[in-house]
């Protein structure tokens, strides 16, 4: 620890010590089922169990009016009024500099002493079940690291953030918490303000060491990994490789390791030095970075012959295209372009010599000495170019064609923005560039009205004005390369949560509210189960050994998705221990069988090829199909589809509906090699087929296919699921040979 | 589905089988209460013996999500003939399908339904069914998003409970008797009436969540729910209730993949009795460990056996006693003088008059509350609390000096409650049911009343009356039966003469048999 404790503020939530009116729960007791998911979940104990009707009592002194059990309530059964008791939240001052030219200090200030932080701890709830760690696509063990804060302990609340993320320092700085964490922190859900978790972290991570990378783990143990990309995805999956002791080798199409971190966010937002110390750290650690060494797509295949495992982790880089007449002009920018140049000139302390004013004085005077930038769009990138243009002395204007109500920008930096100067005009878009000698001069800026969040705006006729400009930057958004895409069997994947969420998710109450005015009125708990399906799709493998992460994967997306990413794909190497052809396979394989119905004969018929497999050596897993889902698979080395072939009539029989339309939400096969058993009683009909089509087009390698009637003897019925087992197992259990050299 | 490993035993599904779940290590739920749960359902927990699941075919018909959807459509298909019929067809009403069906027969039959299984008509019934077609934008498919606001119903309603129900009831009933609907009279009321019924359940259905109508607010829910408790369907109930209990999803409740939550608000881990169960099977079919069994019971076990006994349904049953004797007396030259007399000085058009309707309701269920009342004056310990600290429990589970009498005593009275609801209903289907095959008929141009169906009674009067009193009596002995029981675990101990206070309660239940009989010779003798 670095600095001292006092220990007269240290302790136990504030809540109940700023107490001046009770909140009051009451219990709709006829419809109250005694099921108590607010009883185990009332971070104050107010509510308990009356064993007597079975239903559950409030305790009003104890409530602090957060509402947990209103939400978590599966019935309804519970109304909380009154106010939310919680302490204010600490303000976080922005720091502004005096002289803004060239200035690279940070502008969000954190928390800078013990007093301020442990107050801030306080107002934690400590919640039984945390719907922040939720909100975390990290899944940071959020209450976890501010129990530590509150006992004192930075070095403990540095190892619980350290479990889950290798970015702490950095995500704490660039997260929009509002839509992750503290959005859906339970004060939050309940329409309060929430605990500045990211600030805490800030503090954890500014004052605490950071542990370097430890080689104490054995799963990856004589397996090699290339990682394609250093930004987060990629610092992600090299820190869980290297920390279970694989050999990690990273390779870099830019001169230095960190992609995104390194030249998407100015050093005012993330300092340098915090930038670098991942890098550093993994580079202690023995993994094998090489910068300048881009991999293009069809090299992927190559690559996977010399690694037994690749993370395909190099972000989404090609900037959206500029569609307006003028866009191919001189002084047309992309934000990438725009950035990288701007880091390197703010960092060097010179001037960026595309910001020299171009345009002839009107009245032939020595004309404006600032340069003009127009950035199109007003996000994230967009506010980092037009404030790090006018930290190198230029004016910036910012023009988005949503209407600011609807505008995905954090209002945050929009504020910090303004108040460095930088225009922003929104309901406002470009209609076209024109130049001079082949370089932009002016840009033609018409107004646009959009009326709901749904609707693309639309431009009104007539309102065009030109303004005149020196530069135009770009940052409207990027996308993955196309054959990067293709590479990766079709990627973006959608971040689609499904038709019916995940019932623990449901549990929790973290969907319960769906516009919190903290997360500015967004679905935080429908956002973070989109993000967990991202998660869980990085862990199955999207080719033959060949993961993909980050915002390779799901598009572009943030810093602390792409690191949980890049853990989970990691997390599933280590977990799948893949060999590249010649080398030591696991011992013990793995086959999942997904079966339809686990009654009549197609229950028979995977009983006994489970045991036929698990005969062989093999571990099985049965499961429901609707419970197969990325995650499972990542578990699995191969898979069975069981199915009955049943519905319709003679001469259509077919899988049942349910079973018909499940493979259309399987995430990519990778090329698992998959095993097809169907069972009927009148024809096989189309179900195999169908199948086979499905699991084909989703990735996967169909080893065989069989179909079992029903009245068959169980001796031949057995013989022929004999055969199954044997076409699976001799695709993923291989006759152990010399392991291969460590590393590529 | 069961796991199969060569190093380990096999067990229940994991249900994240892949990688580590971050997630699950920040989350440390307070513990649970069990303790008294062994007491609290040691008589109500159907035997397992009775768990008709376990039978294959039932459980594969359970399964199916087109179970319920099949057992609405022909009532549907019914209902939308009486509507269409009632309003188009003839206006004799004994000729007209719509009212020979709805008046002659079915009321009949939803009662014996009620006393025999429970609430088989709510799993049946076509207004919710078609309601909850609409709603769920399906007829039998699980489907995420609902039609309608999905709101949940204001808390100054529901925490009475079926009080609600028993009011609409009283409505229905009342305006049934103003337009001598039932009597009955213009098919064309019949018609109204049951298009307002759906009506109504729509509007509700597409306002609140789930089957909010259903469980407070259809006319029947009360009378069915009390009723009902006789029935021999004990519902969907927990086999393992440590299983429900630690079940992290709650998918009964929240809905899963191949069921919905609970339409009825009711969970199988601490159902006690057939109350809120609408045997839908949503539970069963939703429950992703086989956990949810579908239980019957010996009769009269939901009357006998909970634990907890419920304010609303007591004096739901108080209310609906003081309506079933109204409509015995309505028919007495007494009464009648005093409707006319009660008009004349209200200025109200015919009978019934409300005043003397609600009235009189009111004085016979507060008389039946005020013979609790004088036994937990005559009876009651007086260490016995006089009522609960204001704010500690809800209406439904207050407690006092008077409750501690009273609930028991209206849980016993039902059986004699349903039963003269079941009387009353005979003399039409004896006199008239006869007449389903003439209007039947008279689609095709063949029905008459002149025809021996038509004019057919299958008992006499005298005989009828001999019927109904023969009911009541098997119910009066089915509240007896009750009482005693009840008495025994729930009036004896707090009683300062237990013997005196078990005979009194008897009494009491044949004091209800015996006014019942009476009237219905004295309706007799009047008609």
């Amino acid at each position: 620890m670095t600095e001292t404790l006092d220990s007269s503020v240290a302790g136990r939530p504030a809540a109940a010590t700023a107490r001046t009116a009770a909140a009051h729960i009451t219990v709709l007791a006829d419809r109250c089922a005694g099921c108590q998911e607010c009883v185990v979940r009332c971070p104050t104990g107010a509510i308990d169990l009356d064993p007597q009707t079975w239903t559950v009592v409030a305790d009003d002194s104890a409530c602090v009016g957060c509402r947990q059990c209103e939400r978590t309530c599966p019935f309804a059964a519970i109304v909380v009024d009154g106010p939310v008791l919680v302490e204010p939240r600490a303000s976080l001052g922005v720091h502004h500099p005096q002289l803004l030219a060239h200035d690279r200090s940070e502008t969000r200030l954190g928390i800078s002493n013990w007093v301020e932080a442990l107050r801030e701890a306080a107002r934690c709830l400590d919640c039984p079940d945390p719907t922040c760690v939720r909100g975390c696509p990290a899944h940071n063990d959020v209450p976890g690291f501010i129990r530590a804060i509150r006992a004192g302990d930075l070095d403990e609340a540095h190892r619980v953030l350290r479990r889950t993320s290798v970015l702490p320092d950095v995500c704490s700085r660039v997260c929009d918490q509002a839509l992750q964490c503290e959005g859906a922190c339970t004060w939050s859900l309940g329409n309060a303000t929430p605990v500045a978790i990211g600030a805490l972290e800030r503090f954890v991570c500014d004052n605490a060491p950071v542990p370097p990378v430890e080689r104490t783990g054995t799963a990856g143990v004589g397996m090699s990994v290339a990682i394609v990309g250093s930004g987060p995805a990629g610092i992600a999956a090299a820190s869980e490789l290297a920390s279970a002791d694989a050999a990690v080798t990273v390779f870099e199409s830019g001169d230095e390791p960190g992609g995104l971190l390194r030249w998407g966010i100015p050093d005012f937002t993330l300092p340098e030095a915090v930038t670098r110390r991942p890098w550093e750290a993994l580079q202690a650690a023995g993994v094998d970075l090489r910068c300048g060494q881009e991999v293009a797509a069809g090299e992927l295949e190559a690559l996977a012959g010399q690694f037994d495992a690749v993370v395909l982790a190099a972000g989404a880089s090609t900037p959206l295209r500029l569609p307006i007449a003028g866009g191919d002009l001189d002084g047309v920018w992309d934000a990438t372009r725009f950035l990288t140049e701007a880091h390197a000139a703010l960092a060097a302390g010179t001037d960026l010599p595309a910001l020299q004013p171009r345009r002839p004085p009107a009245d032939g005077g020595p004309g404006d000495p600032a340069a003009t930038v127009l950035v199109l769009g007003a996000g994230n990138t967009a506010m980092d170019v037009a404030r790090s243009a006018r930290r190198l002395g230029a004016r910036a204007i910012c023009v988005d064609w949503m209407d600011k109500k609807y505008a995905p920008v954090r209002p945050d930096e929009l504020d910090e923005a303004a108040a460095e100067g930088v225009e922003v005009r929104f309901s406002t878009t470009v209609a076209r560039l024109e130049g001079v000698d082949g370089h932009v001069t002016s840009a033609h800026l018409a107004l646009t009205r959009q009326r709901s969040a749904q609707q693309r705006p639309e431009v009104l006729a007539g309102t065009t004005t030109a303004d005149a400009v020196d530069l135009v930057v770009t940052a409207m958004g990027y996308r993955i390369a196309p054959e990067l895409a293709e590479a990766a069997q079709g990627t973006p994947v959608a971040k689609t949560t499904g038709e019916i969420p995940d019932r623990r998710w449901q549990a929790s109450g973290i969907l319960a509210n769906p516009s919190p005015g903290f997360a500015r009125r967004q679905p935080v708990g429908w956002l973070a189960l989109g993000r967990e399906h991202g998660r869980a799709i990085a862990g199955a493998a999207r080719r033959d050994r060949m993961w993909v992460a980050g915002d390779a994967l799901v598009g572009p997306s943030t810093v602390v998705e792409a690191m949980a990413q890049g853990r989970h794909a990691a997390q599933a190497i280590l977990r799948r221990q893949p060999r590249r052809p010649g080398r030591t396979q696991r011992p013990t394989a793995r086959v999942l069988i997904a079966v339809d119905t686990e009654a009549g004969p197609t229950g028979r018929a995977v009983k006994v090829l489970a045991e036929c497999l698990a005969g062989d050596g093999v571990e099985v897993r049965t499961l429901a199909l609707h419970q197969v889902t990325a995650n499972q698979l990542s578990w699995a080395d191969a898979m069975v589809v069981a199915v009955a072939s049943r519905s319709g009539g003679r001469l259509r029989q077919d899988a049942s509906p349910a079973t018909r339309s499940w493979p259309a939400g399987l995430p990519a096969l990778g090329a698992m090699p998959v095993g097809l058993l169907c069972t009927y009683g009148v024809s096989r009909g189309r179900a195999l087929a169908r199948l086979r089509r499905e699991i084909e087009h989703h990735g996967g390698q169909v080893v065989t296919e069989n179909a079992i009637p029903r009245r068959l003897a169980p001796s031949q019925r057995d013989t022929a699921l004999r055969s199954v087992a044997q076409a699976i197992v001799s695709r993923c259990v291989r006759a152990p040979v010399v392991s291969g050299p460590r590393g590529a | 589905m069961t796991t199969v490993a060569p190093h380990e035993p096999p067990s229940p599904p994991t249900p994240n089988p892949g990688l580590d779940e971050p997630v699950g290590v920040a989350v440390h739920l307070r513990p649970l209460r069990r303790d008294g749960v062994e007491v609290r359902f040691e008589a109500t927990d159907p035997h397992g013996g009775w768990d008709l699941a376990r039978r294959p075919r039932v459980a594969r018909l359970l399964r199916s999500r087109r179970l319920q959807f099949f057992l609405i459509l022909p009532n549907q298909l019914v209902f939308w003939l009486v509507i269409f019929l009632g309003l188009a067809g003839t206006v004799v009403p004994g000729l007209n399908f719509g009212t020979a069906i709805t008046w002659y027969v079915w009321f009949c039959l939803v009662f014996v339904m009620m006393v025999v299984v429970g609430r088989a008509w709510c799993a049946m019934c076509p207004f919710g069914g078609f309601a909850e077609w609409i709603q769920r934008r399906s007829f039998w498919q699980r489907t995420q998003h609902a039609l309608g606001l999905g709101r949940k119903l204001p808390e100054p309603i529901a925490r009475y409970g079926l009080l609600a129900s028993v009011g609409t009831f009283l409505l229905l009933t009342w305006i049934e008797e103003f337009f001598n609907i039932a009597g009955p009279g213009n098919p064309r009321d019949t018609s109204f009436m049951v298009l307002g019924i759906v009506a109504s359940a729509l509007t509700f259905f597409l306002v609140f969540e789930r089957r909010t109508f259903c469980r407070y607010l259809c006319p029947l829910t009360a009378l069915i729910g009390t009723v009902g408790a006789m029935g021999s369907a004990a519902g969907f109930r927990t086999r393992d209730r440590e299983e429900c209990l630690t079940c992290e999803t709650k998918d009964c409740m929240r809905g899963g993949d191949n069921g919905y939550g609970c339409p009825w608000y009711t969970w199988p881990g601490s159902a006690d009795s057939n109350l809120t169960c609408g045997l839908c099977s949503e539970c069963y079919k939703a429950c992703p460990s086989g956990n949810v069994g579908f239980f019957v019971q010996p009769p009269l076990t939901s009357v006998i056996s909970p634990r907890r006994r419920r304010g609303d349904v007591a004096w739901a049953v108080a209310v609906l006693w003081g309506l079933v004797v109204f409509q015995q007396i309505n028919s007495t030259n007494v009464y009648a003088s005093l409707d006319s007399w009660l008009n004349r000085v209200t200025h109200f058009p015919q009978y019934p008059n409300p005043i003397g309707y609600v009235g009189t309701i009111a004085i016979i269920a507060l008389a039946f509350a005020g013979i609790a009342k004088v036994m937990s004056l005559g009876f009651g310990r007086s260490d016995l609390p006089r009522s609960t600290p204001r704010g500690t429990r809800s209406f439904v589970d207050a407690t006092s000096r008077f409750r501690s009498f009273f609930l028991p005593l209206a849980y016993g009275a039902i059986p004699v409650v349903g039963a003269d609801y079941f009387a009353r209903q005979l003399p039409k289907f004896f006199k008239h049911a006869s007449r389903i095959v003439p209007s039947i008929g008279a689609w095709f141009g063949h029905g008459s009343t002149h025809s021996s169906l038509y004019n057919l009674r299958l008992l006499s009067n005298p005989h009828i009356v001999i019927v109904q009193v023969a009911v009541v009596a098997a119910g009066t002995l089915g509240s007896l039966w009750a009482t005693w029981r009840i008495a025994r675990r729930e009036i004896i101990p707090i009683a300062t003469h237990p013997a005196g206070a078990r005979l009194a309660s008897l009494a009491a239940m044949l004091a209800c048999g015996a006014t019942a009989s009476v009237l219905y010779l004295i309706m007799h003798a009047a008609s």
